[in-house]
């Protein structure tokens, strides 16, 4: 088990493993001392809870040094973290209306190339009038189903937002100490 | 602040410790309900010691291996705060409760 532990501890960030390797091992050889002589149901809850521990906290490690979060606690509220500054941008709305002008002229192209052309054979020729009706309501719904999926989106988002939930984010330690030690739950 | 970094400042408060008497002690304190991971530990303590909760607790024993840690005067002014809240956390539910009862 303590080779497991050490080849586990490799996972760790370098400098992590410097700091606090040493510490660890010493921790982990007292703590499994005292399970020895529990019952093999406790050993097998210790095994799992350190392993499952060094995964997780090396996660973490890695993704506070990938992050650039250094110096900043991360996953230690275990809550639900939204940037309270989340916004759409305004230009997207400008955005999807460029794209959809250009999806209309777009049709309109490939109508009048439709039109120009003569075609021999009726299986590559003009759109038939039944695909032709059946064309507008697919793109409607289309259409729909992304500005309902948009609007729940939002909708959750703003609930989020509402609830308090983004502010979360700054129950940690450091948070706690900005907001005068005022923490929730 | 989550229960464990709130049991790891509880462990602190009256002594420095070392990581495995914090480890011991969080147990005794939460009534074996909660047991932390020496990863959970070294993360927590790590992140304390940077936001300056926690500090190095200098003993002549300096050994890597054996490392105490203490309580500084922002962790245990934090730590009061955090206490203070929960009691009136705790003052309003138990008359919210008790009104529900009556």
């Amino acid at each position: 088990m303590l080779s497991l532990y050490r080849a586990l501890l490799l996972l760790y960030p370098a400098r992590y493993r410097e700091e606090y390797g040493p510490e660890m091992i010493a921790v982990f050889i007292k703590m499994q001392s005292d399970v020895c002589t529990g019952s093999p149901m406790r050993q097998v809850l210790f095994a799992v809870r350190e392993i499952g521990g060094l995964l997780h906290g090396a996660f973490c490690e890695h993704l506070r040094r990938l992050a650039g979060l250094e110096g900043r606690p991360v996953f230690l509220s275990r809550r639900f973290s939204m940037r309270s500054e989340f916004r759409f941008p305004k230009a997207t709305v400008s955005l999807m209306v460029i794209i959809l002008a250009g999806v209309l002229v777009a049709i309109d192209k490939a109508k009048a190339i439709q039109q120009s052309v003569v075609y021999s054979q009726s299986e590559v020729g003009p759109i038939h009038a039944t695909q032709q009706l059946m064309l507008l309501p697919t793109l409607l719904i289309i259409l729909t189903a992304a500005c309902a999926v948009a609007m729940i989106a939002w909708g959750i988002l703003f609930a989020f937002q509402r609830s308090g939930s983004h502010r979360l984010s700054g129950i940690t330690p450091s948070g706690s100490a900005r907001a005068g030690g005022r923490l929730s739950i | 602040m989550s229960e464990a970094v709130l049991l790891i400042l509880l462990s602190l408060a009256d002594q420095p410790r070392h990581g495995y008497a914090i480890l011991k002690d969080i147990q005794k304190l939460s009534d074996d309900r909660v047991c932390l991971s020496t990863g959970t530990l070294y993360g927590a303590l790590r992140r304390l010691l940077e936001d300056g909760w926690i500090a190095r607790f200098q003993e002549e024993d300096r050994s890597r291996a054996k490392q105490a840690y203490r309580l500084t005067a922002l962790g245990r002014r934090n730590l009061q705060d955090e206490v203070s809240r929960m009691k009136q956390l705790t003052r309003v539910a138990s008359l919210r409760v008790a009104r529900k009862e009556t």
